[in-house]
């Protein structure tokens, strides 16, 4: 598929991207998270598309995936309203705080702390400890 | 991603050309959109229909079959008093009473007015025809809590069975424990069954519904639910009633904190004829603990909240929505939460941040929508299973392969914070800026 951006044509192996997709789409719902972080690497390394063009695209594409899989989830009643409510104005703050902060720090620090953190996570959901 | 990206737009010039291009793009997408809600909708209220119809023909003579062969005829009733009708967010309620002299005591104690949801994916291979069911059970009349309480000599037994591990079982617990008259609540709760297949899980039915159990399948049925809505034994089973020769006994029951609010019912059970009447007490909580009626369980409300706030900050650095990570650590420290309610609460509070970010960056048509809807179409594909999945599965297995996910992201991330790929990703950054202000000046000039 050819895709043109800011009169640059792109060449995008739909095949690799929508296997993808579907791959990252019933894991990311299946476990309620976005789905970005593994998104944005599919398309940029095994699509090989520019970082600009990634950054909004894979937003769309992802928000297709939440959109119908929050209906799925409510249509199973896995949705519980009160719990939302609580953890859904916090979602909100954090996008207003967070910004601010983020000059202040350097993303590869955080993304280092993530990483720790990430790892610990793993570990203790495996129960090796 | 990518939240908050809000930059004042400045400039002036404008291609028209490719604004006509993505706009029309856009024309021809939003009703593909809505049409994929719609269908989903069509489906959800097919399902309903559907499961709503056979429930007129629930068998209503649980417990009458076969009762008066197996047991002592013509006992005294037990007798029950509890020390207090009023529990705050958990407690010790005082059970005192006298039953037949030499009979073992049960007492089952259940929420009566809180019900909540249990299902179990039957995959197991069938010992008889050696093939796998593959059939889904579901209540929705499961009590929020229930648990069986035995004499305290009966604690060895409760021991062996503990050694099982996570195969252990109401049935055989039941059988081993004498205790069987003593099941009667969750016995007599309707469960439906379904006969998944591949394709159905895809279209987003949960499959054919079968035919209603009799009474004894159905009891058979709910002691796997109650397992899999309970999981560990000792939620289940306690051996704490000290029972006396004479037949008084007594007993200490704990009500832990976070359970259902509401009306809670405890009986004594000898024999399947020899009941006492139930006595009542309530359980009360109050704010910030609510009740979450999905979850089956109460909670206090203020910790989700700074755990949200502090993952979403900390997400925004990290250039990532974060549910990644809310839903491991909700997982882990509140085991009280069952990893479908998680799992679908915290999917709609991504959504919102999403969505902002898909308008900032439309707004400076930034996004290729040709290339987004086109991925996004698998996407939909794979989001119609996923939560299916999410059903089927138990939380053990649910925080093993949450477990190998999280390794990959932590890969992924470490591989992000190399130098190869920061001097790489610096070039594409530069790029990214320049494209974005021109993105900016261009919109500016159309306004």
């Amino acid at each position: 598929m050819k895709v043109v951006f800011w009169e640059q044509e792109f060449t995008v192996n739909m095949f690799v991207g929508c296997v993808g997709g579907f791959l990252i789409a019933v894991m990311s719902s299946m476990f309620g998270f976005g789905g970005g972080p593994f998104m944005v690497p599919l398309m940029t390394v095994a699509l090989r598309l520019p970082m600009y063009l990634v950054v909004g695209s894979s937003l769309l594409a992802i928000f297709f995936n939440t959109s119908i899989s929050s209906l799925r989830h409510y249509q199973f009643g896995n949705f519980d309203l009160l719990f939302f409510l609580a953890m859904f104005p916090a979602a909100l703050l954090g996008g207003y705080i967070g910004p601010q902060i983020a000059k202040r720090v350097s993303p590869t620090v955080v993304k280092r702390v993530a990483c720790t953190g990430l790892v610990i996570l793993a570990i203790k959901l495996l129960g090796f400890f | 991603m990518l939240l908050g990206e809000r930059e004042t737009p400045d400039g002036v010039e404008c291609n028209k050309g490719q604004e006509k291009n993505n706009m029309k793009m856009r024309r021809v997408f939003l009703p593909w959109l809505f049409a994929v809600i719609a269908v989903v909708f069509s489906i959800n209220v097919a399902g309903a229909t559907e499961t709503d119809a056979p429930g007129m023909v629930t068998p209503t003579s649980v417990n009458a079959a076969g009762v008066a062969e197996t047991d002592l005829t013509d006992m005294v009733p037990p007798t029950i008093t509890i020390d207090q009708t009023e529990l705050n967010n958990g407690g010790i309620i005082k059970v005192t009473g006298k039953a037949p002299a030499g009979q073992p005591v049960f007492l089952e104690v259940w929420a009566e007015g809180r019900s909540v949801r249990a299902s179990r994916f039957d995959k197991d291979v069938d010992k008889e025809t050696g093939k796998r069911p593959y059939i889904f059970y579901i209540t929705k009349e499961m009590p929020a809590y229930y648990k069986i309480f035995v004499p305290t000599e009966l604690q060895s037994k409760i021991d062996e069975e503990q050694k099982q591990g996570g195969k252990w079982s109401v049935s055989r617990l039941l059988k081993d424990l004498g205790a069987d008259a003593a099941y009667n609540v969750p016995a007599k709760a309707q469960i439906d069954r379904h006969q998944s297949t591949l394709m159905a899980s895809i279209i987003g039915s949960r499959g054919a519904l079968l035919p209603v159990m009799d009474a004894k399948e159905n009891k058979k049925r709910s002691m796997q639910l109650v397992k899999t809505r309970f999981r560990s034994l000792d939620k289940v089973f306690g051996a704490d009633i000290d029972v006396k020769p004479d037949g008084t006994y007594s007993a200490e029951i704990k009500i832990r904190k976070g359970l259902a609010p509401g009306e809670y019912k405890i009986m004594t059970v000898v024999g399947k004829e020899t009941k006492s009447q139930a006595v009542t007490f309530e359980n009360k909580i109050s704010f910030p603990t609510m009740y979450l009626a999905n979850a089956g369980t109460s909670m206090n409300l203020i910790y989700p909240f700074f755990l949200t706030l502090a993952v979403a900050i900390f997400g925004v650095l990290m250039g990532a929505g974060g549910g990644f990570i809310l839903n491991p650590l909700l997982v882990t420290l509140f085991p009280v939460l069952p990893h479908t309610v998680v799992a679908g609460t915290v999917t709609p509070t991504v959504l919102f941040s999403q969505g902002s970010g898909i308008f900032n960056y439309s707004k400076i048509n930034f996004i290729s929508w040709k290339l987004g809807c086109g991925i996004g179409v698998s996407m939909i594909l794979g989001a119609l299973i996923g939560p299916k999945l999410t059903e089927m599965i138990t939380l053990d297995q649910f925080k093993f392969a949450f477990g190998w996910i999280l390794l990959v992201l932590a890969a992924l991330m470490f591989w992000q914070t190399t130098p190869g790929y920061l001097a790489k990703n610096k070039k594409e950054q530069a790029i990214l800026k320049e494209f974005k202000r021109r993105a900016e000046e261009s919109s500016k000039g159309k306004n």
